[in-house]
């Protein structure tokens, strides 16, 4: 047998491996992005093919279904008018409080709605792909969230489409405040089960703390990454080892992100 | 011709990447993803050359690692390592069986996630590992099985659709042309 193509198959994979496992994470972002050009084609054609199948849909619905539906938004809109007049006085309010006690005005968000297109195709890591990139004006760390709490932050951003890592990922550590003692801890990834991914660890929660479960978490604000009261989820145990500096609890999350199809970006 | 099979094998690889990572479903019932490049391996392995098992490792993991959050071709040691082993040992494999072909891929599909994850753990990395790994690991062999089954019939049709095929002759080829000095009129 011809030895000579399994040597040279075998070194070239070798040193290709090597020269991955070193790459740095700029020139690792910036390959991906590359070789996530290869998958455009197929993302235009899921997107094509999603948008007849909806026509489809549209035009088969009956218009005594429609009818019901337009009668239920409009009700919907109204109430939601009503409570919209409400926000804003509130708004004003809390601005001109600000103003009298010289705070630095809050920072407005503006969210904009994405789809989500793809799963990470590792079981080892938590994360989506959304169908907005820089053209659309996203950029890293940005916070994602859907109507029910914080899903995570934008971890890469491409042409068209960005990578968000979820809540539950180590690369996604956030931290958060219990609203009921007012301790800070952080999120940190594990703690889930197979068909519960929305359970998650808190570490680093004082010694003595206070905190209960059932208790709701929100974000702190700290790092000026999130802003400050976003929905993460629920205390579900806390576990205080004797001795130890720090507690730490379990948390149920406000979003279980694998039953997602669509988030929302907050963009400053 | 060869590299036409090359290409196409790539091809599937890119379609069956973006297909595991755009379809939800079996995730949602399992809660694990399914992995179709260990499967595709070993059905590489088993009918190509060496330059196509190397062209699947590498294209494969890159391709992989562009959907994914970790990092860049994890997967590529584990999934060449594969391919060489059942290419080296081909002739003693059994592969003409749904059975056979069936317990191969899961084989195929339970050593290239416990590689990779060793990979990532002894590279520093810090994948999200629990008992319910165990849990995915099982789906993921499980699955592996089944592209396998599926795999093999995708790539001998693959094969024979881009394999040189012998041109008709333009002429009746049954004629003999019979020379002489005798004139037969």
């Amino acid at each position: 047998m011809n030895n000579r193509p399994y040597i040279i198959a075998t070194g070239l994979v070798l040193l290709l491996a090597i020269v991955f496992f070193n790459l740095s994470p700029d020139s690792s972002a910036r390959l991906k992005r590359v070789l996530a050009s290869f998958h455009i084609p197929l993302f235009s054609a899921q997107k094509t093919v999603e948008a007849t199948g909806e026509i489809l849909v549209n035009q088969a619905a009956p218009r005594k279904v429609l009818l019901q539906e337009i009668h239920e938004l409009k009700r919907q809109n109204q109430i939601l008018e009503l409570r919209l007049g409400q926000t804003q006085s509130l708004e004003r309010e809390n601005h001109s409080l600000r103003e009298q006690l010289e705070l630095r005005p809050k920072p407005e968000w503006n969210p904009r709605l994405t789809r989500i297109v793809g799963r990470d195709p590792a079981n080892w890591w938590r994360s989506v792909l959304i169908d907005l990139g820089t053209k659309a004006g996203v950029r890293v760390d940005m916070p994602v969230m859907s109507s029910q709490g914080l899903v995570g932050r934008v971890q890469e951003v491409h042409d068209h489409r960005s990578r968000v890592a979820l809540l539950g990922d180590p690369a996604c550590r956030i931290s958060v405040t219990i609203e009921a003692t007012g301790e800070s801890g952080i999120i940190s990834a594990s703690g889930g089960t197979v068909f519960d991914p929305t359970l998650v660890k808190l570490l680093y929660l004082p010694a003595n703390s206070e905190a209960r479960a059932g208790d709701q978490l929100y974000t702190s604000g700290l790092g000026e990454i999130f802003p400050r009261g976003i929905p993460v989820g629920k205390l579900t145990a806390v576990t205080a080892a004797p001795g130890a500096l720090t507690t730490q609890a379990s948390v149920k999350l406000a979003v279980n992100s694998s039953k997602l199809n669509e988030v929302w970006v907050l963009m400053p | 011709m060869k590299g036409f099979f090359t290409l196409t094998i790539l091809l599937t690889a890119l379609t069956s990447i973006y297909a595991a990572s755009a379809w939800h479903l079996p995730r949602q019932l399992t809660g694990a993803q399914l992995d179709p490049l260990p499967a595709l391996m070993l059905v590489v392995a088993l009918r190509a050359p060496i330059s196509a098992v190397t062209a699947l490792a590498i294209g494969g993991s890159l391709l992989q690692s562009a959907l994914s959050s970790g990092p860049v071709g994890t997967s590529l040691v584990p999934l060449y390592a594969l391919g060489l082993v059942v290419h080296l040992n081909a002739h003693s494999l059994s592969q003409y069986h749904i059975g056979p072909r069936f317990a191969l891929g899961a084989i195929a599909g339970g050593v290239v996630p416990a590689l990779t994850l060793s990979l990532l753990v002894l590279s520093g990395h810090e994948p999200l590992v629990g008992w319910f790994t165990l849990w995915q690991w099982s789906v993921g062999i499980l699955g592996s099985g089944i592209f396998a089954v599926l795999f093999f019939p995708l790539l001998e049709w693959l094969d024979q659709s881009v394999e040189e095929q012998p041109l008709a002759a333009p002429y009746d080829t049954t004629t003999r042309i019979v020379r002489g000095t005798r004139f037969h009129g």
